[in-house]
């Protein structure tokens, strides 16, 4: 509905008027005897309908200019960056979509998709296993609960480059805590960020440990909107707690569950330049070079801000493309159960 | 080097060419103005002209940025604070002659390189920067370097040793003045070989050696040999000497075509892949990094790094013992080394190129005294590096500053064997960088990885337009 419409309808219904709220009152207003009346009836309406509108849109104003001035027209620029060879220094040329050409062949563009979706498919289902799992946890009531809420989501306040650092101590080959640990139990040589087999997966626990909090947070704040009465049935009935995760904390959990896939998905590929950058430089053997390192690199490294825009816009192109498949089948976050 | 690449910027339209006019009806924001508006307008036009002729003249009036990562120091610790003081003494010397005022603006190596393309590219880039060989290409393809050689004497000019001034210079034209040259060695722990049972006359003389005597060493926490693994232009400088003690290169310098894909390189990368596949050297460096902690916690027992580890480790460690040997080559051949540092440059579309050109030349490119005793002071007690000038070379050595046991080494030893960092464009360096990250971390075929490099450098240099690549 629109501010106008609202705005309308708390105007409420004008004398002769029996349309519900919503409806246009000049539709609604027949002429008569009392037309003169009714004119003036709707002249003061729609004069309020206006002030109230040019409020709307004054406080609408700083948002709607911050998002064009900062998201808006940058995003639009990048994209047709992406048409130009610039090196950074005023030098420019439109080539058309040779950028586009080139990423098609460039086998460290698709290496760095392949590294970016395996880092998006394997992360996302974890966070939200673990933050619904950690927040099921925690809204138990036991001793020391706000404690242990607290210093769940502690990492999340910390500096990612500080985590980062603090983890690759904790990580280094033979005199790391991890690896002591490891060798008392007789695993030894295992270096997690040393061996391309192991690193993108440990970039995903460490980012996991990182960022579990916050969903953990918001899955709470989802749960304790199910009213208990639902659970106290379930018991009398004799549902187990499986049946009652399965048939009433999930379903009514799946706006607050579509919003953690949403935002974590786009956090996942647009973030962890900074987790990269520090942990491992996109090594061993790009085994962790995510696209949007890839793009630091050609951007900021080698100075190509065209091809590093083009890839940007890719980037940007799926991530649409995948939040709108998640709307459509999803309905909009609302699922089947809002019917 | 070629001119610089055309400004590709479309013409602006001439001046008083009429603005085509939209189609349809004027709109009423199109019509008569108010007199009152028009009035107003004409005083803020009036306004503007003294207001922008006062902007461009603040641009060019502005203090001078010299953007480093030495000055001002953001730590106390000694080293640093001694770094940072060099580099204030020299602008203070400047700035209370009177001349166009230079500020420092400190930030750190990472941030330079994240900040400096954002900068160049709104226009607004330092006046004054450091660079490094690694990045010489962009920034002098991109026509943003001032030549400083029309202010340097020939005397000045020819006292630089060639290798440090050749991956700064095209032809007669000088696009940078190195402050130092910082040539790699192997350091070694003598108390932990010691523990071990190794004597220093059982130091490994070439490549075989090495590796199987760093193997035999890394036991429990203690490493053999640390070599780089973190993927970037830092390794690639740390691997360079080994492909050229086999008389390989990445490119000819004569022809200037790739010759990766050779017997050299591959046994470079072959040595480096075995390192970490025999256990001699570890995936991840201990102790982040750090060789004084891995030193003094005997974690390691050799390590590949620079000269300016000397000062670190007896500033940082005093206790500590430490020594000092060239790079082992392989067997039969020449130990070889790479000479690095750091160059200042400056900001062809700075505020001032020309006062920045002077002060670069008066501080580093002069003969007068005081600017040799300055930088002797850098790569003496302040930084204790290799000076990249025969002055003061001769100052340092008239001081005495090279009888400490490591810089000895560095100067009489090592130094003669250096060859100056390539200065690769980033798409050969990331061709190697892919080539010696797969041999060494990821398990891949030496010979199969230098051909693909050898061909992702040929395609690159089918359509390059630009320096010489070495």
């Amino acid at each position: 509905m629109s501010a106008a419409a609202d705005v309308n309808a708390d105007a409420g219904p004008g004398p002769g008027q029996g349309a519900g709220p919503g409806a246009d009152p000049s539709a609604s207003a027949a002429p008569g005897p009392r037309s003169r009346g009714g004119g003036r009836g709707r002249r003061r309406a729609r004069s309020r309908a206006q002030r109230e509108t040019r409020a709307a849109l004054f406080f609408l104003a700083p948002d709607a200019i911050g998002l064009l001035v900062f998201v808006a027209i940058p995003m639009a620029l990048s994209v047709v960056l992406g048409f130009f060879w610039i090196d950074g220094f005023g030098n420019f040329e439109f080539i058309g979509i040779d950028n586009y050409v080139r990423m098609v062949k460039d086998p460290q563009f698709w290496n760095s998709a392949r590294v970016t979706l395996l880092y998006l498919v394997v992360l996302v289902p974890l966070i939200y296993v673990v933050g619904l799992g950690l927040a099921l946890l925690v809204q138990q009531r036991f001793p020391a609960v706000g404690i242990i809420r607290s210093a769940l989501f502690l990492p999340y306040v910390i500096s990612i480059v500080v985590v980062a650092m603090v983890w690759q101590f904790m990580l280094t080959d033979r005199t790391g805590v991890i690896a002591s640990l490891l060798s008392i139990v007789g695993l030894d040589g295992i270096s997690f960020l040393g061996d391309p087999r192991f690193a993108l997966g440990t970039v995903i626990a460490v980012t996991v440990w990182l960022q579990m909090g916050y969903y953990m947070i918001i899955f709470l704040a989802g749960l304790q909107d199910i009213p208990g009465e639902l659970y106290e049935a379930a018991r009398i009935d004799g549902a187990s707690a499986w049946q009652r995760l399965r048939r009433i904390t999930l379903p009514l959990l799946a706006p607050t569950s579509f919003f953690v896939l949403l935002t974590s998905m786009v956090a996942v590929v647009t973030g962890g330049l900074d987790m990269i950058f520090v942990l491992t430089s996109g090594g061993p053997a790009n085994s962790t070079s995510l696209l949007i390192f890839y793009i630091y690199q050609q951007a900021f490294l080698f100075g190509d801000l065209g091809y590093a825009a083009a890839v940007g816009s890719v980037l940007v192109a799926f991530l649409l493309l995948f939040s709108g498949v998640m709307f459509l089948l999803t309905r909009g976050g609302r699922f089947s159960h809002d019917d | 080097m070629p001119s610089a690449l055309p400004h590709r910027r479309p013409e602006p339209p001439p001046a008083g060419h009429p603005q085509r006019r939209p189609h349809g009806r004027p709109q009423r924001s199109a019509g008569r103005i108010p007199r009152r508006s028009l009035l107003a307008g004409g005083a803020a036009a009036a306004a503007s002209v003294p207001l922008l002729g006062a902007c461009g003249r603040a641009e060019a009036d502005r203090p001078l940025t010299f953007w480093n990562f030495y000055s001002p120091a953001p730590q106390q610790d000694p080293n640093l604070v001694a770094q940072s003081d060099w580099f204030q003494k020299a602008i203070d010397r400047w700035n209370h002659a009177g001349e166009h005022e230079i500020n420092s603006v400190y930030m750190t190596s990472d941030q330079m390189n994240q900040r400096m393309p954002v900068a160049f590219a709104s226009g607004d880039g330092p006046d004054i920067f450091l660079i490094s060989p690694g990045d010489y290409l962009r920034y002098a393809n991109g026509g943003v370097l001032v030549d400083l050689a029309p202010y340097m004497e020939q005397e000045a000019i020819a006292d630089y040793f060639p290798e440090a001034l050749t991956t700064r210079r095209d032809g007669d034209r000088i696009f940078g003045l190195p402050m130092e040259q910082e040539p790699l060695a192997l350091f070694y722990d003598p108390d932990l070989l010691e523990k071990k049972g190794i004597s220093e006359g059982d130091l490994p003389k070439d490549w075989d050696e090495l590796l199987e005597l760093a193997a035999s060493l890394s036991t429990g926490s203690t490493t053999g040999l640390v070599l780089d693994v973190d993927p970037g232009y830092y390794q690639n400088f740390t691997f360079y000497p080994w492909v050229w003690q086999t008389g390989g290169d990445v490119i000819d310098p004569t022809t200037q075509r790739p010759v990766f894909d050779a017997d050299g390189p591959r046994a470079a990368l072959e040595l480096w892949g075995r390192a970490v596949s025999t256990g001699a050297t570890p995936r991840t460096r201990p102790a982040n990094g750090d060789i004084v902690s891995a030193f003094t916690s005997g974690y390691a027992a050799f390590w590949e790094t620079g000269v300016w580890d000397v000062m670190n480790l007896t500033q940082n460690a005093p206790d500590k013992r430490f020594g000092v040997l060239p790079l082992p080559p392989p067997p039969g051949e020449e130990s070889s080394t790479i000479l690095g540092g750091w160059a200042w440059c400056v900001n062809a579309r700075g505020a001032d190129p020309e006062a920045a050109a002077r002060f670069v030349v008066q501080t580093l490119g002069s003969m007068d005294e005081q600017s040799i005793d300055h930088i002797a002071t850098w790569n003496g007690p302040a930084k204790g590096n290799m000076p990249a000038r025969r002055s003061v070379d001769a100052k340092l050595q008239a001081d005495d500053a090279y009888a400490e046991e490591h810089q000895k080494i560095f100067h009489d030893e090592i130094l003669p064997t250096g060859r100056g960092e390539p200065r690769f464009p980033p798409v050969v360096y990331k061709a190697v960088s892919d080539a010696l990250q797969s041999v060494e971390l990821g398990g891949g075929d030496p010979g199969e990885e230098s051909a693909r490099a050898q061909q992702t450098i040929e395609s690159y240099l089918e359509t390059y337009e630009g320096g010489s690549l070495v």
